[in-house]
């Protein structure tokens, strides 16, 4: 079954007879790719909010209608607190354009990157966190400017 | 309730641990006009590299070089949800909880939910058996919290900064604790361990104030060596 996807894995994986385990505590660069990112359009099934991982499942329909279930991993509640998530970010029946790291084994499961809502809002792994950061850069950098070292 | 660093570029380099070396470097780099226009996980991943090729590579014993390093899938705590030892839990990012008492600190992390006991006043005992997180000792350096941790069991090193080179039994630390504004918690541990580090190594990492967090169950950890047979990786 082909899920639908914006966009296709790049290269041949090999797919995994059976879903890994759905909460191990794992590095993320054994267990995912970093370099590919799939996006699935599908419907939030089921959220958990929990530690280690938090832990989405979504409904991928292929072109003929038939449903794959796929894992989304995220950061755990432990983290995603500091996002400012709670178990309701995520809702059930919630129709979404997902997209996250996909796993080493070919298994219908990503690591979550980021999520597109049905009204086009977006929430991204991190952003807030990105976006304060590169904020700390900038007004690093017009303290530069405007205080040059002495000659 | 403490937890995740303050959001600056050169704090957030420190979410799991740093060292000096690479936190002058990244300021380097954050200094230089040429970099503005650099995403941050470029520059903090140069930076990184520097900490380790500059400062901590060169501290690894020969038998640490030689040593098959931690391979992530058989990582204990990915098989078994083996908890983190001493050198990963020190350093774990997130929520840190530090509870104060007469004759002890209680240090909980969200990571894990783990518990260490830091014994105030007390001097380090000799004749206990090894356990994963140590025997603590602590006493108060001014406004500093000094902790001595010894009878530590071989593990996994400090987390994402040498998480695969594993430390001995041998190993000990001392960490101190301070609080040099009400929202900010610095770390500075000198980690010895003979077998596995040439001369003791300096780690550092900050937590910021977050009084509206709290700890949530560690509860979902399935291990994964309930079917690695199915695993298979490219």
């Amino acid at each position: 079954m082909k899920p639908k996807r914006l966009f296709s894995l790049a290269g041949a994986l090999v797919a995994a007879a059976a879903l890994a385990p759905a909460g191990a505590h794992h590095s993320f660069a054994a267990v995912f790719d970093g370099s590919k990112t799939v996006t699935l359009d599908g419907t939030i099934k089921e959220f958990k909010f929990v530690n280690p991982h938090a832990l989405a499942t979504v409904d991928v329909a292929d072109d003929k209608g038939t449903v794959q279930q796929w894992t989304v991993e995220f950061d755990g509640r432990l983290n995603l607190t500091n996002f400012g998530w709670t178990d309701a970010t995520i809702r059930p029946g919630e129709h979404v354009k997902i997209s996250g790291n996909p796993e080493r084994t070919g298994a219908p499961r990503i690591f979550f990157s980021k999520i597109v809502r049905a009204d086009g809002t977006e929430v991204v792994r991190g952003g807030d966190r990105l976006n304060a950061i590169e904020e700390d850069r900038r007004l690093r950098a017009a303290q530069r400017a405007a205080s040059p070292p002495a000659k | 309730m403490w937890s995740d660093p303050p959001r600056t570029a050169l704090d957030a380099f420190c979410f799991f641990a740093c060292t000096d070396t690479g936190l002058r470097r990244l300021a380097e780099l954050l200094d230089d006009p040429a970099n503005d226009t650099k995403p941050y996980g470029e520059l903090s991943a140069i930076a990184a590299k520097h900490q380790t090729d500059e400062y901590l590579r060169p501290r690894l014993t020969d038998a640490a070089l030689a040593a098959t390093p931690l391979d992530p899938l058989q990582d204990p705590g990915y098989l078994y949800c083996e908890p983190w030892g001493f050198a990963r839990q020190a350093f774990a990012p997130h929520q840190l909880e530090v509870k104060q008492y007469g004759d002890h600190v209680e240090l909980h992390y969200g990571e894990w939910d783990a518990h260490r006991i830091v014994h105030l006043g007390e001097r380090a005992p000799q004749d206990r058996p090894h356990t994963p997180l140590g025997y603590s000792v602590g006493h108060y350096d001014g406004d500093t919290l000094v902790v001595e941790t010894s009878l530590i069991t071989a593990n996994a090193g400090p987390t994402r900064i040498f998480e695969e080179i594993r430390h001995s039994d041998q190993l000990t630390a001392v960490e101190r604790y301070r609080r040099p504004a009400p929202e900010r918690l610095e770390l500075t541990a000198t980690l010895i361990d003979p077998v596995t580090y040439r001369e003791p190594i300096e780690l550092k990492k900050v937590w910021k104030l977050a009084p509206d967090q709290q700890i949530a169950p560690y509860d979902s950890c399935e291990p994964a060596a309930a079917e690695p047979s199915q695993r298979k990786t490219q």
